[in-house]
């Protein structure tokens, strides 16, 4: 009895692992969270120099830009229907009911994305009309893709 | 014994009818001043009008260039019932042929050129306390914007608030152009700020809570009450607010202009389209604001 329980556990920790690493793998939720939590992280290092807490370096600034830029790339493909509610997502069930809108929100921010990459901006001068487009983005997105948490 | 009931019943009415008569201001109470539209451009986004009275384009707000076609017809869901924003375009339709004194009285006191008081969902409980001037040259720029022609219906409240003649009632008890914190005319920056915050900005008919009757509960300037909207709760924006107490001057002036915390993360809800306005002022005057609202006492 004892040895067959005991022989049992591995497997069911086998089997759980193989469940959580499924569920980390395939829950969109989960995975555009990251995302955004890696892009939150870019602009805590640019957003400081926009604000004048910190002084402008550009090579900071291009791996912020380039770091949104992959994200950008991926992040449409996070949305699948049924993934609008679970896991405390923010996600506004206007993406699913005004996809066009939100894919036209996620283009402008990658294209203000490229357009900062290419300016290549040399000071903080340069930098502040152009990440400061890419800032603008992030906000027109959130302001009505986005719940509000309380 | 009938007679002295008439007469009492006669009495209570006219004194009802008095203490509700709408009033504001006669002409030689406007001062001397030339209306100056750029400067009323400015009056403009720190008053925030275009939040409410900007048409919504396809049933949302309306964003960038929209926000200057004043055709009003946006809905305000409220504990009392409906309130439809009217048209404030210069249309005959909206205020087209209002005099100054006309639009004054409506900004400062809440009456119509009809005469009429207009429910304090719109704010001129807190325009009462901008300078006359300032509201004279934010007609001076609504004159120049494009006239819309129709309007909204009216109103869709429950009783008794439906009764519009008792908002005079209501008026003497809160219309008050006082400032509502102590004048500090030795700190200018934050005497600006007053202007902004109690006055035009009207930051305290969301950020205070409200007595049942709907007036303003000073003694918690600020500090944060239910949504008008019912759903959610607006924060407290004294030193006593979970989130600004560790935001610097500088993170509300940065907040203001450009719409993020100091976490990086965006403004949400009704504070972003306030935010998109507080952008249009100088830098000045978002500072202004921060320095006020460091200066206002705590409420926890």
């Amino acid at each position: 009895m004892i040895n067959k329980n005991f022989l049992r556990l591995p497997v069911l920790v086998a089997a759980l692992a193989i469940a959580s690493v499924a569920v980390a793998g395939d829950s969109p939720q989960k995975a555009r969270h990251e995302l955004m939590e890696g892009v939150l992280k870019a602009a805590k290092v640019v957003g400081p120099m926009l604000k004048g807490e910190a002084e402008y370096d550009n090579a900071a600034a291009m791996k912020s830009l380039t770091t949104w830029q992959s994200a950008a790339a991926e992040f449409g493909d996070l949305f699948p229907e049924g993934s609008d509610t679970g896991e405390d997502t923010e996600a506004a069930p206007a993406i699913w009911e005004d996809r066009a809108g939100f894919d036209a929100a996620l283009v402008a921010w990658s294209d203000a994305i490229d357009v900062a990459i290419a300016a290549n901006p040399a000071t903080l001068d340069d930098a502040k009309p152009v990440i400061g487009a890419v800032f603008g983005k992030c906000k027109d997105c959130h302001d009505g893709y986005r719940i509000e948490k309380e | 014994m009938r007679r002295i009931v008439v007469a009492l019943l006669l009495l209570g009415f006219m004194a009802a009818w008095w203490v509700t008569a709408p009033s504001g201001f006669s002409e030689l109470e406007l001062p001397g001043h030339t209306p100056d539209a750029v400067a009323g451009e400015r009056v403009f986004w720190a008053g925030g009008c275009a939040s409410c009275h900007a048409t919504p384009v396809n049933g949302k707000r309306a964003k960038g260039a929209d926000k200057l076609v004043l055709g009003g017809g946006m809905e305000l869901e409220s504990p009392y019932g409906v309130f439809r924003v009217p048209n404030i375009s210069p249309h005959a339709d909206g205020i087209g042929g209002w005099s100054m004194l006309e639009f004054v009285n409506a900004m400062q006191h809440g009456v119509s050129p009809a005469g009429k008081h207009y429910y304090p969902s719109f704010p001129y409980t807190s325009y009462a306390r901008a300078a006359a001037r300032d509201v004279m040259d934010l007609k001076a720029y609504l004159d120049t914007l494009s006239a819309i022609a129709g309007g909204p219906g009216d109103h869709s409240l429950s009783f008794p608030w439906s009764i519009r003649r008792g908002i005079g009632a209501w008026k003497r008890l809160y219309l008050d152009a006082a400032p509502v914190q102590a004048s500090m005319a030795e700190d200018p920056l934050i005497e600006r700020g007053r202007e902004l915050v109690e006055g035009l900005g009207h930051c305290g008919e969301c950020h205070t809570s409200r007595d049942r009757f709907g007036g303003l509960l000073k003694d918690r300037w600020l500090g944060g009450a239910a949504s008008p909207e019912g759903k959610g709760r607006i924060p407290n924006i004294t030193a006593g607010g979970e989130n600004i107490a560790s935001w610097t001057g500088s993170d509300i002036a940065y907040y203001l202009e450009s719409g993020f915390t100091p976490e990086f993360d965006t403004v949400g809800g009704t504070m972003v389209a306030v935010q998109e306005n507080m952008a249009h002022l100088t830098s000045a005057d978002r500072e202004a604001i921060a320095a006020y609202l460091k200066s206002v006492p705590t409420v926890d």
